[in-house]
């Protein structure tokens, strides 16, 4: 489409504006590239670092919450409390009388129950219902305490995923003899798949296992899976277990959810987020940093935009002082600079976000190389490209570029041809 | 006798600074409709100031300036550029045509910034205007293209775009060699007889001003007007 079948798209009030705006930026050349540069370079900046840092969290919080449950269901455990802190006792009341504990209960007992319940909340991905406790693992030799998790294995892959961790053996089809340890503890023990290594419980039961599977997550010592049959026997359980281990759809929702497990089941449900309250105030620091290099940036770029725009309005002074004498009015000639700025913020938005698009893209290509046995391919860079984010950035670029805009504009229009044209 | 379409009463300037400079002092005028005056006097007589005045650009200290009957102190920032489009076309020293236009583009901007956009009827008149004063080849040509002479008619035909009915030109040989002048005053005169606008023409050539209706000049901020004879006369003792 020519020029002059573009301005028929454009509203009669606009068109010399817009006309005078396209051709100062076409005739600009690479004065106008510069000023598209400035914001394509702050655009650039703005998706690359919001890219690392929303990829490196989520790598971290999937780390995190990929290996443990979103949601833990126990028993609530009474905690001890000052007795001023009781409620209708007075203040400096002193009590010397030291009362055995009322009975409480250790185990859910009626775990199926809580189970079906939970399921059909909102948001529940996957329940899995385990004996969740220490024992200790031998080998003729020293024993090493390990945390043992007795659970249905083909659920407790979608809590703890161990299948797809594994080096050698199998944890799916795990019979009541059968144990899956990590690779550090097999390591400690100088065991293989195969091997039978000695449980010894918190209650001093002792079971022996075949190793069925050894599997590595590379986050230091894992538990030890056994099947739930066998750990409720292990621990004296009877039929009850002492933990139900929950999934979420969505990690952000687990609160929200927890909270409605309190509300519907008589026991304690916690949150990930309840359990690692700093991890989650490390992601807010971060976050606040990272939109803060990208606010800084933004304006970094539109102060160079600004002295661009005005060196630009300096030079076509006497140009504005002719349209003036033409009887150009104050608010065409600021709408034109401003649209001018507005040209330069669009197409060095769509080229910021291109090229940084591209460039995050490119950098989440590369690999890290492998350093432990039974690693995934990882990639060096983690990041995020959030389609979102990136529109965002691109409105907040334009936004601030037309802002930046409005001085050098401002100044044009307040020109006296008089003083312009000699 | 005609009408008026410029008329000063009293109409002072001074330029105020850390030295208060009075530029004229109380000048009356009256141009009348599609006549053709020249104004001559010295460098910083205030010429040129009196120009910008009649054309809205600038503003008297004191004193009336009525065009068209209207007296344009009344007239806020957007009414004063409605008549600077609508009644006034200016020709100055240089031609200012815009560089990132062509010559027919720069012809059409006084139209396209007071409506919009070009009917094809405008359109075809800007066109013939170009062709008579000959530059119908040049049409798609940017000013860097072009001769100083040929950008100078461009800029007469931009001035007469909007078929205002005053132009005000501002030595508008002052740039050219002498046989570019003449052309330009020529056609400038042709385009006075023809459509009948007014010009007003400050210019320091005493020839061209023998070639207006009428002289005025300005001596010390005063104007007077001259009879050919009188001015021929000067003009010869000053040689």
């Amino acid at each position: 489409m020519n020029e002059h079948g573009w301005l028929l798209l454009i509203p009669r009030t606009l068109r010399f504006e817009s006309q005078l705006a396209v051709r100062h930026l076409r005739a600009g050349g690479r004065q106008t590239l510069l000023t598209v540069s400035a914001v394509a370079a702050g655009v650039i900046i703005v998706v690359f670092v919001t890219a690392l840092i929303f990829g490196l969290q989520g790598r971290w919080t999937e780390v995190l919450t990929e290996a443990i449950p979103h949601i833990t269901i126990r028993v609530t455990e009474l905690t001890p409390m000052a007795l001023a802190d009781i409620p209708g006792v007075s203040a400096g009341a002193v009590s010397t009388l030291i009362e055995q504990r009322a009975p409480q209960r250790r185990n859910i007992e009626n775990w199926a129950q809580v189970v079906a319940i939970v399921r059909d909340i909102p948001g529940v991905r996957v329940v899995a219902p385990a004996v969740s406790n220490q024992a200790f693992a031998s080998k003729g030799g020293n024993p090493i305490g390990v945390s043992v998790i007795g659970a249905d294995p083909d659920i407790q892959d979608q809590v703890t995923p161990v299948t797809e961790n594994l080096i050698a053996g199998h944890y799916r089809g795990l019979t009541s003899e059968e144990i899956v340890i990590d690779y550090e503890l097999a390591r400690d023990l100088n065991v293989s798949t195969g091997d039978r290594i000695r449980l010894t419980s918190s209650t001093g039961a002792v079971e022996s296992f075949t190793i069925a599977g050894i599997y590595s997550q590379g986050r230091g010592r894992g538990s030890a899976y056994i099947t739930l049959r066998t750990a409720q026997s292990l621990y004296g359980l009877g039929t009850a277990i002492n933990t139900i281990q929950v999934k979420v759809l969505n990690i952000y929702e687990a609160d929200r959810v927890a909270g409605r497990i309190r509300a519907l089941v008589p026991y304690e449900a916690r949150s990930w987020i309840q359990e690692f309250p700093q991890f989650l105030s490390t992601l807010r620091m971060q976050t606040a940093s990272a939109y803060l290099i990208s606010g800084f940036s933004l304006i970094a770029s539109s102060f160079a935009i600004a002295s661009i725009l005005i060196v630009s309005v300096l030079q076509k002074s006497k140009q504005i002082g002719i349209l003036k004498s033409m009887g150009a009015r104050r608010r065409q000639i600021l709408r034109a600079f401003l649209l001018e700025g507005l040209g330069i913020a669009l197409v060095g938005s769509v080229a910021g976000a291109s090229f940084g698009t591209l460039i995050v893209y490119l950098l989440s290509l590369i690999e890290q190389p492998i350093t432990r046995v039974g690693q995934q391919p990882e990639a060096l860079f983690p990041v995020a490209i959030i389609p979102a984010s990136i529109g965002l950035t691109m409105v907040a670029a334009t936004v601030s570029t037309v802002v930046a805009a409005l001085l050098p504009a401002r100044r044009a229009a307040r020109l006296n041809p008089v003083d312009v044209i000699r | 006798m005609p009408p008026v379409v410029i008329e000063t009463r009293e109409l002072q300037k001074s330029y105020f600074g850390k030295v208060t400079v009075p530029v004229l002092h109380g000048i009356d005028l009256r141009i009348f409709a599609g006549e053709f005056v020249a104004i001559i006097g010295q460098s910083g007589s205030g010429k040129s100031t009196l120009l910008n005045i009649l054309g809205a650009l600038d503003v008297p200290t004191s004193g009336t300036v009525l065009i068209n009957g209207v007296d344009i102190s009344t007239l806020d920032d957007d009414a004063l550029a409605d008549l600077r489009s609508e009644e006034v076309g200016f020709i100055f020293q240089f031609h200012h045509l815009l560089d990132e236009y062509t010559c027919l583009e720069n012809v059409l901007l006084p139209l396209i910034i007071r409506q919009g956009s070009v009917g094809d009827a405008e359109r075809d008149r800007v066109i013939r205007l170009l062709e008579r004063v000959g530059l119908g080849h040049r049409l798609d040509n940017h000013p860097d293209e072009m001769s100083g002479g040929e950008n100078q008619r461009c800029a007469i035909v931009r001035a007469l775009a909007n078929a205002p009915r005053i132009v005000l030109a501002d030595e508008p040989t002052g740039n050219l060699d002498s046989r570019s002048g003449q052309e330009v005053f020529a056609l400038m005169r042709d385009m006075n007889r023809e459509v009948g606008v007014a010009f007003v023409m400050v210019t320091h050539d005493d020839r061209l001003a023998q070639a207006a209706d009428r002289i005025l000049l300005i001596d010390d901020g005063r104007m007077r007007q001259l009879d050919k004879e009188e001015h021929r006369v000067r003009t010869e003792g000053m040689r």
